[in-house]
């Protein structure tokens, strides 16, 4: 009795632990493993992109700093010029059922068409499992992931922390600067920041 | 109110109202799913829902937003300036869940004279705006000043905050109402003729669950006499709140040390008592993490606070600077080194 006491204690303690034993993402290491269904239905998998550069991209359509990047096309150019120079570019769509952001599949289709969004994909992850994986805080926050599954990048989108449109044009992005300086072989200078943005809306996000 | 697409001559009687300062009915937006409540406030016509319900609440904000923002401050300037020469409390801006009003402590400028004036949020229950450091998100208030020439604002005195959020993103901010008082200098030659105008634009984040940017006008004309400034008997309780909130110079004989390890820095507190409460607020970002408990382990003389340190911090820091907040609202500015021999350590 008093050893299955020893052990259930010892299983709970296990599992308690369990989350902090295989950390958040960290820049410098491996890009933690996931697989997740997309809003066209498919599922995709992080390793069947070994050998390309990746973006990670926290999405919510409803955060006001998304906005800044979505209405004046930054981030669909951003998409668009990374995609075209065979980079996967992954958005992610963290929030819980309920929660702001929160679309279903349909929705999010309709979103990208309508914003002339270009992303390989969009994942829908609404328990907040590739999130929690990448500790992301906030929305946009954006990871950049080398060919050999290592961040190279995890932070703000830019340098300029706010919800005004007019901030896009003079900011210096910190996920092209990544992937253009990895790309040239270079040490990334900065590899980083404060993601800025809305936070993340989790199930737990209500208080 | 219904929630259904109101016929055009409502909204604009309901804006009309809104304009003469009735408080903005937030019932139809209330009701809507919480993924669409902000869109609907911030008015992004891609949101617009298939009932034709969030349409009628983007249009209601649009028109809200072009009442606020286009001449109600005109108008507002202009009843203030005819009505009452000398107050020194103007008609507050509406800002999203919330009011903000520029308030000064003194009656008059005096020549020559620092006279301090107040931005004063008032948030509706639950919602909230940021600290200087905000945390894992969020923005602080931004204000760009027109102020006379001679007259010269210095930086914003931010109140002790409280931490906001979840387990696992945490924030560092204001609820409820707050005042953030800001020290001005007045020039000995403001010249005495007309009231000197000072005008602020204020750019502001209001979150809950969902957060929404405003931006306020605000304007105040105070009368610039060469007599000693009189305190103004209608803000002085505002005034008195905020510097009650105000972390205070901790005491000389207070010592602090901080030691670096590996993956956290250890703040040890000899104050000559027994603490058993202490939450420290980093006033820079980065240095370590919000989320992360603080814990405390209290000592004879204090004491010992671990504090994480951020995924963010790259590169060693010299000191660490914030406030220490402790039992009964009492809250501490500190400035600490780290320690050469706990750098040595690790």
């Amino acid at each position: 009795m008093k050893r299955l006491m020893l052990y259930s204690i010892l299983i709970a303690l296990l599992l308690c632990t369990a989350p902090k034993l295989f950390s958040a993402a960290k820049v410098g290491e491996a890009a933690p493993e996931f697989t997740a269904t997309a809003s066209d239905g498919k599922s995709y998998r992080l390793s069947d992109y070994r050998g390309k550069y990746v973006v990670l991209e926290w999405h919510n359509n409803g955060c006001p700093y998304v906005g800044k990047h979505y209405k004046s096309g930054n981030m669909q150019r951003l998409q668009k010029e990374w995609t075209g120079r065979g980079v996967a570019w992954f958005t992610i769509l963290s929030s819980a059922p309920g929660q702001q952001g929160y679309v279903t599949a349909s929705e999010e289709n309709e979103y990208v068409r309508k914003m002339q969004a270009a992303p390989t994909a969009a994942l829908l992850d609404p328990n907040g499992q590739v999130g929690h994986l990448y500790d992301a805080k906030t929305s946009p926050q954006m990871i950049v992931i080398n060919p050999q599954g290592v961040v190279i990048y995890d932070g703000a989108i830019d340098d300029k922390p706010t919800t005004d449109l007019e901030d896009v044009p003079g900011a210096t992005n910190y996920v092209s600067l990544a992937l253009e300086q990895a790309m040239a072989g270079k040490q990334v200078a900065t590899t980083t920041t404060r993601p800025y943005g809305c936070s993340v809306k989790y199930a737990d996000a209500t208080h | 109110m219904s929630d259904k697409l109101s016929p055009r001559g409502k909204l604009v009687k309901r804006n009309r109202l809104i304009d003469l300062g009735v408080a903005i009915s937030r019932e139809p937006i209330e009701r809507l799913a919480p993924s669409k409540k902000e869109t609907c406030r911030v008015g992004l016509p891609r949101q617009i829902g298939r009932n034709g319900r969030y349409g009628w609440c983007i249009q209601t904000e649009m028109l809200v937003r072009r009442a606020i923002f286009g001449f109600s401050p005109a108008l507002a300037l202009g009843f203030f300036l005819l009505m009452c020469p000398t107050c020194t409390r103007a008609e507050s801006a509406v800002i999203p869940h919330g009011t903000l009003e520029l308030v000064a402590e003194n009656q008059w400028i005096a020549e020559g004279h620092d006279f301090n004036l107040g931005l004063h949020f008032q948030l509706e229950n639950g919602w909230h705006i940021y600290w200087i450091n905000p945390g894992d998100s969020g923005e602080p208030p931004r204000v760009k000043w027109e102020l006379p020439a001679g007259v010269t604002a210095g930086a914003l005195q931010w109140p002790t905050p409280r931490r906001l959020g979840t387990p696992s993103i945490v924030d560092f901010g204001y609820q409820d109402a707050v005042t953030l008082i800001v020290p001005m200098h007045a020039e000995g030659n403001l010249g005495l003729g007309e009231p000197a105008k000072i005008a602020a634009q204020v750019k502001v984040l209001v979150c809950r669950e969902m957060c929404i940017p405003g931006s306020a006008q605000l304007s105040l004309a105070l009368p610039v006499k060469t007599e000693s400034p009189a305190p103004d008997a209608r803000t002085r309780n505002l005034f008195m709140a905020a510097r009650k909130s105000l972390p205070r110079p901790a005491p000389t004989n207070w010592k602090f040390n901080l030691d670096e390890e590996k993956s956290s820095f250890v703040l040890t507190a000899n104050v000559g008592h027994e603490i058993t409460q202490a939450n420290f607020f980093p006033i820079a970002e980065s240095q370590i993490s919000n989320a992360a408990a603080q814990k405390l382990a209290p000592s004879a003389a204090g004491f010992r606070l671990m504090l994480q340190k951020s995924d963010q911090l790259l590169k060693p820091i010299e000191r660490l600077k914030g406030v220490l907040a402790l039992a009964d609202g009492r809250a501490y500015l500190i400035d600490v080194p780290v320690s050469k021999t706990g750098a040595a350590k690790s």
